[in-house]
């Protein structure tokens, strides 16, 4: 279960707001997923206490259900992306690499708290990954930072981007591979509806040997899937990955659909999971 | 008053207010609820008496008008005479209504609404008979006599552009097979084949075989410009397809495309789509409604060169609009001999079509439905930022752009030249439209009101002079995801390695949030 982050303005913007040491001159903006531009002006705190509140939003969502909660929050390589200003300037000669490991530090006394607040599954997103290919091996790194000593269950999601509703790159996970097989993970969450299916082979080519989060929902598009067509998917799916190593999800957030529509999603995925799981017996 | 530069350029302009001031103090007018707007109109052909009163309305359902503007035309105005422009002044302010025996062709509609761009239609539609009739080509009757997409170093910068995202997108394996151009409103087809021809010789040297992997689709709203685009560059064989489609339903036609496009060029299309006006008078909202006509003397002129009854103009031209001039004498060969005199007919009420306008409140911006998905609320920054001012919503451009973007690849871009409007300020010092040329109607484009909704879409907009025709009135319009960064032309530089090992500079601004080049 997750409470649908409708607090987060976007995927960015309400984390940098509450990051110690990242300045924003101007929060004014026209457009809820417009980005703020934030700037470090002097290195971030390194570490210490969590200062984001995300445990405070993860106790919010315990208290709402009984049932297994999935907490996510932006990672560190893809918040990097956002934060100008001199400090991680390449003159400076620490660099925009040092700014990803000062998010990870800070990102990991998040996690941290999440842990002690109670959070059993935790989901690193890096939307902007995918537009930065030869970045992988850095955003594992930074992935190992945050998740150190914080024994939950973890999942890393790396999809082609949802703002404003379309794709921000296009391409192929190869970029991932081989980076992502020393990512300290458990499951690797990937869209799936939208692109097909061919990606799926990178998980034999590399022995991927953990679960897979396997996107069976378009959350680009408000066509509703049908069960069937989400039951098919997920066949694909197992033709690779056994059934007790598969997550079934959408391919990201689902903000930008219309409630109803959103519903409708939800409910086919279920079905579709449904009837792959009786046939599976 | 809006043509300032022409005011002090044109004494005859300014000889006119004398004049126009006598004549309104001698009306009778409430002059406490009169408002004088004065144009400047540079469409010869155009849809204005020199001297209108437009009424402002308490309530969108009409009701007694709670105030009136005279706009008047200061170019027909800048040879005339005094008495001629108190003539003018009078029969504004004394009629405008049914009693000077004007014959309507439509009831009051919101300008995007009105017959004028069934007119306009209708002409793409048959543009083979307009021109049989004419004996010209449209592009004849554009200024400059040519269309403006035709220029091979134009189409050479855009292939390198081209080029250079596809290498880098193929260097990383996110390359895809089939890539795809498109252009809207393709003229006779000569700006498809500058592209191709430039294409392949560039690609030739390139050495990448793009030329095998490409698509150029080519979409008109007319099916003889289409025809005739596809001969030009018939030698380019499978490479090209032709779809016939209406540039404000995209979505309809080319959803297939959605995401794929690499390159969206459009050409002076927008400026040929319906649009309503809006205006804001004394800090309120209004939108202008119109209501085509034809002045008494010239329906008179034209029942009797046809041999009809006054009364029977008007259900012809309904009936012109509805079949075409083809069948239209076919159905009535007693009245139009053959195609050419139907056509004879169509370009008589085109000439003589009046529209007459008023004001009615604009009620709720949300509940104003600008295009497929686009409501009045993208105004509200437009309207609260200039104070009193008409501009136009180029609703047809904006369901047609609407549906563009998300046509485009992350990568892709697109690129109009058209006439676009710039500045809203440029709504305060000059008239922007509509007009006629030959047989279509023309209006300037909402530049800022475009480039908000693609702000709001993720887009960034930006509008250059259209290199290609220095000093004309065309801009290019470049619409592009916002924000990317891993494209060669939208680099802000890559963040350096964990050994240290690759890069460009980065920008020491913000690492990944430069706006696009």
């Amino acid at each position: 279960m997750s409470d649908g982050e409708l607090r987060r303005d976007n995927d960015i913007d309400y984390f940098l707001a509450r990051m110690p040491g990242v300045r924003i001159e101007r929060r004014a903006k026209a457009d809820y997923y417009d980005y703020y531009e934030a700037a470090a002006d002097a290195p971030l705190p390194d570490g210490g206490q969590a200062s984001l509140g995300l445990a405070a939003d993860y106790e919010f969502t315990r208290a709402q259900t009984d049932r297994p909660i999935k907490f996510s929050f932006t990672g560190p390589f893809s918040l990097s992306r956002r934060i100008g200003g001199a400090a991680y300037a390449e003159s400076t000669g620490t660099g925009p690499a040092d700014l990803v490991r000062a998010l990870a530090r800070l990102l990991n006394a998040e996690a941290r708290a999440l842990h002690a607040a109670g959070a059993a599954f935790l989901q690193i997103d890096e939307p902007f990954l995918a537009g930065y290919p030869e970045q992988a091996k850095l955003a594992v790194e930074a992935v190992n930072i945050v998740t150190s000593g914080v024994p939950a269950t973890w999942a890393l999601h790396v999809c082609y981007g949802n703002r404003y509703a379309r794709p921000s790159w296009e391409g192929h996970y190869d970029f991932l591979f081989p980076a992502a097989i020393n990512a300290n993970i458990d499951q690797i969450t990937l869209e799936f509806a939208r692109k097909g299916t061919e990606d799926l082979r990178l998980l034999a080519v590399h022995e991927w040997d953990r679960s897979l989060g396997f996107g069976v929902i378009d959350v680009k598009s408000a066509r509703v899937e049908t069960p069937d067509l989400v039951a098919a998917r997920i066949r694909r799916a197992l033709e690779y990955v056994p059934p007790e190593r598969l997550m079934i999800n959408p391919d990201c957030g689902l903000r930008h659909l219309a409630p109803d529509v959103a519903r409708r999603k939800l409910h086919a995925m279920v079905a579709g999971a449904a009837v792959v799981r009786a046939e599976l017996g | 008053m809006r043509p300032v530069r022409r005011l002090r350029e044109t004494p005859g302009a300014r000889d006119a207010f004398g004049p126009l001031v006598d004549a309104v103090a001698a009306s009778g007018a409430d002059l406490a609820r009169l408002r004088v707007v004065c144009d400047w109109i540079q469409y010869r052909h155009n849809f204005r008496e020199t001297a209108v009163t437009r009424p402002v309305l308490p309530a969108a359902d009409g009701g007694p008008e709670e105030a009136r503007e005279l706009a008047v035309d200061l170019r027909r105005w800048a040879r005339a005479d005094p008495a001629a422009v108190a003539a003018d002044v009078a029969a504004a302010l004394a009629g405008g209504d049914d009693g000077d025996g004007r014959v309507w062709l439509e009831d009051w509609v919101h300008g995007s609404a009105s017959r004028v761009w069934r007119f306009n239609s209708l002409y793409w539609q048959h543009l083979a008979d307009w021109e049989k009739a004419t004996g010209k080509e449209y592009e004849r009757a554009l200024p400059g006599g040519e269309s403006d997409g035709r220029n091979a170093e134009a189409a050479r910068d855009l292939i390198w552009d081209l080029f250079k995202v596809w290498d880098e997108l193929e260097a990383r394996r996110a390359l895809p097979p089939e890539l795809y151009v498109l252009e809207l409103g393709v003229g006779n087809g000569g700006q498809a084949r500058a592209f191709l021809d430039t294409f392949t010789e560039l690609d030739r040297r390139h050495g990448r075989d793009y030329y095998r992997r490409l698509h150029y689709l080519m979409g008109d709203y007319s099916a003889h410009v289409l025809d005739r685009a596809r001969e030009e560059v018939a030698h380019h064989g499978s490479r090209v397809s032709g779809l016939v489609l209406e540039a404000t339903r995209l979505p309809d036609s080319l959803a297939f495309l959605a995401g794929k496009a690499f390159c969206v060029y459009i050409s002076n299309v927008y400026d040929n789509l319906p649009a309503d006006e809006v205006a804001v008078i004394r800090g309120r909202a209004y939108l202008a409604q119109v209501r085509s006509y034809l002045p008494a003397a010239d329906a008179a002129a034209i029942a009797a060169r046809f041999g009809i009854g006054a009364a029977e103009v008007a259900p012809l031209a309904e009936r012109l609009l509805r079949i075409g001039p083809e069948l239209l004498s076919e159905s009535a060969p007693d009245k139009f001999g053959d195609t050419g005199a139907a056509v004879r007919f169509w370009q008589d009420a085109w000439s003589a079509l009046r529209q007459a306008e008023r004001y009615v409140p604009l009620e709720g911006l949300d509940g104003y439905r600008l295009a497929p998905g686009v409501t009045g609320e993208v105004l509200r920054p437009l309207l609260g930022a200039t104070g009193d001012v008409r501009m136009h919503v180029s609703n047809g451009a904006l369901a047609s752009f609407a549906g563009t973007l998300p046509l485009l690849h992350p990568f892709g871009r697109l690129v109009c030249h058209d006439l676009f409007t710039t500045d809203l300020e440029q709504y305060r010092t000059g008239f922007y439209g509509p007009g006629k040329y030959d047989g279509s109607t023309v209006n300037w484009v909402n530049g800022p009101l475009l480039a908000l909704l693609a702000s709001r879409r993720g887009f960034d907009v930006a509008f250059t002079p259209f290199k290609q025709r220095p000093g004309s009135h065309v801009k290019t319009l470049t619409a592009q995801v916002r924000d990317l960064c891993c494209c060669p032309r939208r680099s802000s530089g890559r963040i350096r390695s964990p050994n240290g090992s690759s890069a460009s500079k980065p920008s020491t601004t913000s690492a990944g949030s430069a706006p696009p080049t």
